[in-house]
């Protein structure tokens, strides 16, 4: 395991780099006539790419925070519907309820970021300087407020009816059909998600890194060397704030519409149960950890047809119970994950 | 319509008799078992379908099927704990807490799949009693409601006061560390929270039932507000948690008359202010208990 983890720490190359490559050339491409049509059957697999590369983005972020700096966030998608509702309310033209400003979408997009940020710092300033477990309740909770808020304040958020007729930029791009649209989107989140994930790595390969593990082993210690470890805490937090704000803002933009159904505390365990399984702290593996739980995901969801007497309601409760098991299991059997290094935790496996 | 202010104080007294137990039992997990319990709702709603299945379905009157809920749901929740929590109570609150979100998902789930996500309710004779002349009604099911919280809040009163294993765990609480090396056995006490904190669920689960049916998600729907409670009265004091619940269980229901017509779902929003501001002001909340860490 230790031989295979240090191939994977050592792959030549730098994401940040390979990242601004790749976005141009998403870019390039979505602006040249050029499309690339997904084949049939393959629809759901692309589907699920869009999600994974999303969550990848919010995954960096939190990895910043839980892995490295050590701060329990368990409302990722308190920040991820925050980032997505400014964005949709912004921009979204007379939707079926709710308000709809109709703005151009990079306004949208700058603004989902902005709220989602103002979160951060307002949860940041109010729970960081308290015990560990305080920042989990408190995201958690507002996690499921933002949820509620949603439902409840229907004229401004569309409540259960969503908000729809947001501009797809990256759609609008092609009409070459064949789900031309969807690789498209594919192609540029994904380069995005490489070019953040790149950005996160060096952050936390740079002293700064260093600095935001010092804070994870001891936070008394690292005050004394001098350092900051409230603003340290705070900045990481505002941080993993933005970019679930952007990746959220990004869902709302390739989905046209925004719903309730896609900000559930379901994200939060699934981004979690990756990073678990891959290793928190180790930047790729937590996105080896997403991977594996979005295609157990993935195929699970073929299986339904073909167990008798089981409902769909029931099958979609029987899956979210074993990703609930998966977590128990890996918190009481391994909880430095796969590819994480047990030491660095500070966890006995 | 306008409703008078006693009324409203008779609907936060309901919403904070049921917050009140969910809460004592929460913030006393937090206390002697130093961990923050998010599975704490699915015991709530394991003592709702208990409390639905003696009373409705094996047609027990309702005092005996609140006990049968109280000792139903206190022994699941012994036995889930000493499976879950107690091998793993040296690793410290975060690896408790994920485990708990774990838990929940399991718990959550696994009764939706049984159940199915409609509500049940237990439906009862309700008398309801006018007092027109000062603007009010209030009804049979509302004062058992009431009743049984406050003769909860007695018999915990007495227990943490008045006997050997109350007292040591209050001991256990202040200082676990002291506790053991005067010689109390601080695994025998987590078994007792873990019986009384569920047991106290399982009562919240049966005034849940009946009041708002008993469904899935009948806990962890509550589970916020029960949270705020605790924080608000100071974590791991019970005495706290049973102020703190009915604070916010009127301070809803009353600051409702003062907000604009439409957003009378305000609940969870409320909380969230609560919560904040309470963290900002006074983290140790009521009784001001310690939770900086440096």
């Amino acid at each position: 395991m230790t031989d295979l983890t240090s191939r994977i720490e050592d792959l030549p190359g730098d994401a940040v780099h390979a990242g601004l490559i790749a976005v141009g050339a998403a870019l390039l491409f979505l602006a040249s006539p050029l499309f690339v049509q997904a084949p049939s059957g393959s629809l759901v697999f692309f589907e699920v790419g869009v999600l994974f590369v999303l969550y990848a983005m919010v995954l960096v972020g939190l990895n910043l925070q839980f892995g490295h700096a050590g701060l329990v966030n368990f409302g990722p998608v308190a920040f991820f519907a925050v980032g997505g509702y400014t964005a949709a309310v912004l921009t979204a033209e007379d939707p079926f309820q709710g308000v709809g400003l109709g703005l151009p979408w990079p306004v949208g997009l700058a603004a989902g970021v902005l709220a989602a940020m103002a979160l951060g710092v307002l949860l940041g300033v109010s729970t960081l300087r308290l015990r560990d477990d305080f920042l989990a309740i408190v995201t958690l909770a507002v996690a499921e407020i933002v949820h509620g808020s949603i439902i409840t304040f229907r004229d401004i958020t569309g409540g259960t009816n969503g908000l729809q007729n947001v501009p797809q930029p990256v759609a609008g791009t092609t009409d070459a059909g064949g789900n031309a649209e969807l690789v498209s989107t594919v192609l540029v989140f994904g380069a995005f998600a490489l070019l953040f994930y790149g950005l996160f790595r060096r952050l936390s390969a740079s002293p700064y890194g260093r600095v935001l593990r010092a804070i994870r082993a001891d936070e008394q210690v690292t005050e004394t060397l001098g350092k900051r470890v409230f603003r340290y805490k705070l900045v990481v937090f505002v941080y993993g704030a933005a970019v679930a704000g952007l990746a959220g803002a990004l869902l709302v933009f390739y989905n046209g519409a925004a719903s309730d159904t896609f900000f559930t505390i379901d994200m939060t365990v699934i981004v979690w149960v990756g990073m678990l399984i891959g290793g928190a702290g180790s930047d790729r593996g937590v996105l080896g950890g997403l991977a594996v739980i979005m295609s157990f995901q993935l195929l699970t969801r073929f299986f339904n047809d073909s167990i008798p007497f089981v409902t769909q309601d029931q099958f979609a409760s029987i899956r979210l119970m074993l990703i609930g098991l998966l977590l128990m299991i890996i918190i009481k059997y391994r909880p430095e994950g796969i590819w994480g290094n047990a030491d660095r935790l500070g966890v006995d496996s | 319509m306008e409703i008078p202010l006693a009324q409203e104080v008779i609907f936060g007294l309901v919403i904070g008799s049921y917050i009140a137990l969910g809460a004592v039992g929460f913030t006393l997990v937090y206390g002697l078992v130093n961990m923050i319990n998010f599975a704490h709702g699915e015991f709530i709603t394991i003592g709702a379908f208990a409390g639905y299945l003696a009373v409705v379905v094996a047609g027990l009157p309702l005092p005996v099927g609140i006990l049968v809920a109280l000792v139903a749901t206190a022994v699941v929740g012994w036995g889930i704990a000493r499976i879950t929590f107690e091998p793993m109570n040296e690793t410290g609150a975060v690896p408790l807490l994920m485990m708990s979100i774990g838990l929940g998902f399991v718990l959550r789930n696994g009764m939706r799949v049984i159940a199915g996500p409609s509500s049940r309710r237990v439906r009862l004779d309700v008398a309801t009693y006018r007092f027109d002349d000062l603007g009010f009604f209030v009804t049979s099911q509302q004062l058992l409601i009431i009743g049984l919280a406050l003769a909860a809040v007695v018999v915990m009163h007495l227990f943490l006061s008045r006997t050997m294993l109350g007292i040591a765990m209050r001991a256990t609480s202040d200082n676990e560390d002291l506790a053991l090396v005067s010689g109390i056995d601080t695994r025998r006490i987590r078994n007792a929270v873990w019986l009384a904190a569920s047991g106290l669920a399982g009562v919240a689960g049966v005034m849940l039932a009946l009041s708002q049916g008993a469904n899935p998600t009948t806990g962890f729907g509550q589970l916020l507000l029960i949270i705020t409670a605790a924080i608000l009265g100071g974590a791991g004091s019970p005495y706290g948690a049973v102020v703190g619940a009915y604070l916010l269980g009127i301070g809803i229901t009353v600051s409702v008359e003062f907000l604009p017509s439409g957003l009378t779902e305000l609940n969870a929003t409320m909380a969230f202010v609560v919560l904040i501001v309470v963290l900002l002001i006074r983290p140790g909340g009521i009784v001001n208990t310690e939770v900086r860490t440096s």
